[in-house]
């Protein structure tokens, strides 16, 4: 019978990440006897990989990839499946010197050509000659790479039978340095004009140490389980790299698995001990809008120790609901920790504390809107509208240096709201064979701007909103998710159906505008949808908006998912969206 | 002997109708996001009732081409075929 690789393993002496590259972090967790585990949807254990195993599978591709000829540095494409063959190619890439660049998967019903459209954009961005997926995705990926220079597009099974073992027993791998890029991460761009992050492994080994010797504080007994997908900065850094060069087990639930049986989830942290698991809030909310009484029976959340949020603005009365839902199978709510990173720092900037749950600030409603420059030091009791609770995103890592800073670049105080900037060796070298992006975050000097507003206190960070985003009425600065959270409410919407923006009205003033997905096509429905929209975004910022029902899925993404707010307003204004 | 595709589309409407809210009468040409109206998780969700039902894994690469109750059946004909 198939068993888990373990939790524990006291031969193998922690290390975390102190590693020059991800090839030596590899080879040292090869060591042990920990892996990876990977689930079905019915959470059975399908697979069991240990590190010794990934790496001599990892280097035997690395070696074939050599062998057919693939450039070093080239950039190899891979579908970013919850498997091994994921895994060991990536990492095959890595001891070959290559760039991988995983890409996504389907993740609902329909949607054909937007899906193959991405992929082929992605991968056009970045010049990529090879592309390897499963064999029965490959209709889509052969689709997707029509019209690209490639020299080999295909199964795993068809690229290993490229090479015999005898051609590859005297192959060399190339020596691989730490300011060598290490991957491309798509997840910031938009799903049309994609840019890739180029994560060097000095940066890539840095943000791995501060996750797992700051942020987690990996400890003995600890097992990751997750569900995040490895296209996704989080489940590819976050649940997989970073696990792999601090040497902890992990237990692999499909991203599609849990889209369709969250509690599964919750039931292999049950069953194996995890103690750390992520995921940004919808995966919580989605875990308690569908647990029901049998799911709960026999569930065991006790052993949970470090909840990280993150990934995307976070929602307190999410999880809330989480945490009173599973209260009774043990979970425990100061598990919840909330945390800010972003691609282009390879992921992780900050960390709230360990053990104390998430901490709010109630920013009062003419801080967010700009009428008032500072936060109050000491909070208030608010209630209702006038107030948002703004979550406690914790310290930075030490390696960074941040600034919260003004429209003059000039660094601002504790309390004072504006412009997040960090510097450190975590902060990506630019986008890929993209200056003119790079150049518009990245100054000289090495700080990025981050695009997101927030202010310091006490040495930890608070995150408001991303900048692009802001809505200025009549002076007044409008947060787009304080009106988009209102609306979503409704019972008919759901998160990400709305996109709050604002347009140019009759004299140029600036008008408030929400773009809604909208699934009812009955003309009644329709109106009475917009009429309960409006008095929902006039409760939040005292006016009625011009609503606009758009079709399901047409609101615009970035390729990790996330709405794009700039490209919503502009296509409405265009009139492409209607 | 597996079931007809016709007997299939039968067990689907029924598995889909905790989630037809509006009571849309089903159809081999009903499409889930605009006649039903169900956004992308409430749609795996449905799937998730569908394959316990029919014992059966859809895999991802089909999932993109599925847009009608019609395209669903036949898919779960498919599987049960191979």
């Amino acid at each position: 019978m198939l068993e888990p690789t373990p939790t524990l393993d006291p031969g193998l002496p922690r290390r975390y990440a102190d590693f020059k590259t991800l090839p030596e972090a590899l080879d040292y967790a090869a060591q042990g006897l920990r892996g990876l585990n990977f689930y079905s949807a019915r959470g059975e254990l399908e697979n069991s990989i240990s590190y010794g195993q990934i790496r001599d599978r990892a280097h035997e591709i690395g070696k074939r990839l050599v062998h057919f000829g693939v450039k070093r540095h080239s950039r190899v494409a891979l579908i970013a499946e919850t498997n091994e063959d994921f895994v060991c190619y990536f990492l095959g890439c890595q001891y070959a010197g290559l760039l991988p660049v995983p890409l996504p998967l389907p993740t609902s019903f329909g949607g054909r050509d937007g899906y193959t459209e991405q992929l082929h954009e992605q991968m056009k961005s970045c010049k990529a000659s090879v592309a390897i997926s499963a064999a029965y995705m490959l209709p889509l990926l052969d689709e997707a790479t029509h019209g690209l220079k490639m020299e080999f597009v295909g199964s795993p099974d068809t690229f290993e039978a490229q090479s015999s073992d005898a051609d590859i027993k005297n192959v060399e791998l190339p020596l691989v340095e730490p300011d060598d890029l290490a991957y491309l991460q798509y997840s910031s761009g938009s799903t049309r004009f994609p840019h890739g992050v180029a994560v060097t492994h000095r940066s890539l080994m840095s943000n791995c140490h501060g996750i797992g010797r700051i942020g987690m504080e990996v400890q003995d007994d600890d097992r990751a389980v997750s569900w995040l997908p490895f296209y996704h900065d989080m489940g590819l850094v976050g649940m997989l790299i970073s696990p792999i060069t601090c040497q902890v087990s992990i237990d692999y639930l499909a991203t599609e698995a849990f889209a369709r049986r969250p509690i599964q989830w919750l039931k292999l942290i049950s069953k194996n001990r995890g103690t750390m698991c992520s995921g940004p809030t919808f995966g919580y909310e989605i875990c308690a809008r569908r647990a029901n009484s049998t799911d709960l029976e026999g569930l065991d959340l006790s052993s949970w120790r470090v909840a990280g949020i993150g990934a995307d603005m976070i929602r307190p009365n999410v999880l809330e609901i989480f945490a009173e839902t599973f209260k009774d199978c043990g979970f425990d709510k100061r598990a919840f920790m909330p945390s800010y990173g972003l691609a282009e720092c390879t992921l992780a900037v900050s960390f709230g504390p360990k053990s104390s749950g998430y901490q709010v600030d109630l920013v009062s409603e003419e801080v967010l809107s700009g009428d008032v420059k500072s936060v109050r030091e000491h909070k208030i009791n608010g209630n209702g509208a006038n107030y948002r609770e703004v979550v406690n995103c914790g310290k930075p890592l030490p390696e960074y240096e941040l600034e919260i800073r003004d429209e003059h670049d000039d660094a601002l105080v504790d309390r004072e709201i504006g412009r997040v900037c960090v510097k450190g060796p975590s902060v990506m070298v630019g986008y890929y064979m993209d200056e003119e992006a790079t150049r518009q975050c990245l100054s000289e000097d090495g700080w990025l701007d981050t695009g997101d507003i927030g202010y310091m206190a006490n040495g930890s960070l608070f995150i408001i909103g991303r900048i692009k985003d802001l809505i200025i009425i009549n002076g007044k600065n409008h947060w787009p998710h304080d009106i988009e959270w209102a609306v979503e409410k409704l019972p008919e919407l759901r998160s990400g159906d709305s996109a709050a923006i604002s347009i140019p009205g009759e004299n140029d003033e600036e008008v408030p505008a929400i773009l809604v997905q909208c699934r009812k096509r009955d003309e009644e429905d329709r109106e009475d949808l917009e009429n309960r929209i409006k008095m929902e975004v006039q409760a939040v910022i005292g006016k009625a908006p011009k609503v606009i029902l758009v079709p399901p899925r047409s609101l615009p993404r970035t390729s990790s998912g996330k709405l794009s707010r700039v490209k919503a307003r502009r296509q409405y204004l265009e009139g492409h969206l209607s | 002997m597996t079931p007809s595709t016709t007997e299939i589309f039968d067990q689907v409407s029924e598995l889909i109708a905790p989630f037809n809210q509006k009571s849309v009468p089903i159809k081999p040409e009903t499409t889930f996001a605009t006649d039903l109206e169900l956004d992308s998780l409430s749609v795996m969700d449905m799937l998730a009732a569908i394959e316990d039902h029919f014992d059966v894994t859809v895999p991802l690469n089909i999932l993109p081409d599925l847009e009608t109750v019609g395209q669903v059946a036949e898919a779960i004909k498919d599987i049960l075929d191979e």
